[in-house]
């Protein structure tokens, strides 16, 4: 799956940690993410849209 | 801001001490395969790698406080876990390894001095499935189950290999508390691989 977490993390000027905190997880799990080596769960997507205001298909898309 | 945060260096990291642990235990298996030193010997000298876990945890819990290594909570909890069990496990290897040389114990005693010793690994094993369940960040549960089933993956080939090599008396009788070392060090495997395919080193 890929995502656009790296350029709305970087539109927003958060830092990797910062978005973990927004999540409550670590650094490691938004950088595997990010690099597309993890794919997040339901919840955790619906939770990555929510902190960015956004709709889960407007993040995530089918690679 | 970037994703490319510098992060404070916590001094020699678990990893310097969990190599310098297997690399002793190492020595030492190879010392005790070869007869250099009997049985008796080879578990009393054991104590000193083991003992290395204790400044292996606090590098651990040093990390996790530094945020390198995830949330934490559950990771502390396991940390703390570990370091009871293994603190444990020395004193009931040592109690149980005095016994023996100073005293004839009775047979019901040399049972519960030689059963102590396991409970407390089986502690260990029984800290590692609490994390797997506390653990609230799904990437670093994933990574610790990874890690677990490579240690199993091991540690089970290992023994049924050497196993059969033993039937066939090519290869020494190895007392089956091994297989756990062998289970142990898979973990340091599974931390490997991870590395390797995630980037990460895992939490366990």
């Amino acid at each position: 799956m890929k995502n656009r977490l790296k350029v709305l993390r970087a539109e927003r000027d958060w830092s990797q940690q910062h978005l973990a905190d927004e999540l409550g997880v670590s650094r490691q799990s938004v950088n595997a993410i990010e690099t597309g080596k993890y794919d997040p769960s339901l919840p955790l997507a619906f939770k990555i849209a929510e902190v960015f205001a956004m709709g889960i298909e407007e993040i995530f898309e089918r690679d | 801001m970037t994703g490319n945060v510098i992060e404070p260096r916590p001094g020699k990291g678990p990893f310097f001490y969990g190599g310098l642990m297997f690399a002793a235990i190492g020595v030492i298996v190879a010392l005790a395969a070869t007869d250099a030193i009997n049985t008796p010997t080879a578990l009393v000298l054991m104590a000193a790698p083991l003992a290395l876990v204790i400044p292996m945890m606090k590098a651990a819990a040093k990390r996790v406080n530094l945020g390198c290594a995830g949330k934490g909570e559950a990771q502390s909890r396991y940390i703390r876990r570990v370091a009871l069990f293994t603190s444990l496990y020395l004193i009931s290897l040592a109690i149980m390894t005095l016994a023996e040389k100073q005293y004839d114990p009775a047979e019901a005693v040399r049972v519960i001095l030689a059963t102590l010793p396991g409970l407390a690994i089986i502690g260990v094993f029984w800290a590692i499935g609490r994390l797997i369940v506390e653990e609230q960040d799904e990437f670093m549960r994933m990574l610790i189950i990874r890690q677990s089933l490579v240690a199993t993956g091991f540690a089970l080939s290992a023994a049924s290999v050497w196993g059969f090599l033993e039937n066939a008396n090519i290869v020494i009788h190895l007392d089956a508390y091994w297989w756990a070392v062998a289970w142990f060090f898979g973990l340091f495997l599974g931390a490997v691989w991870n590395r390797i395919e995630y980037g990460t080193w895992g939490a366990v």
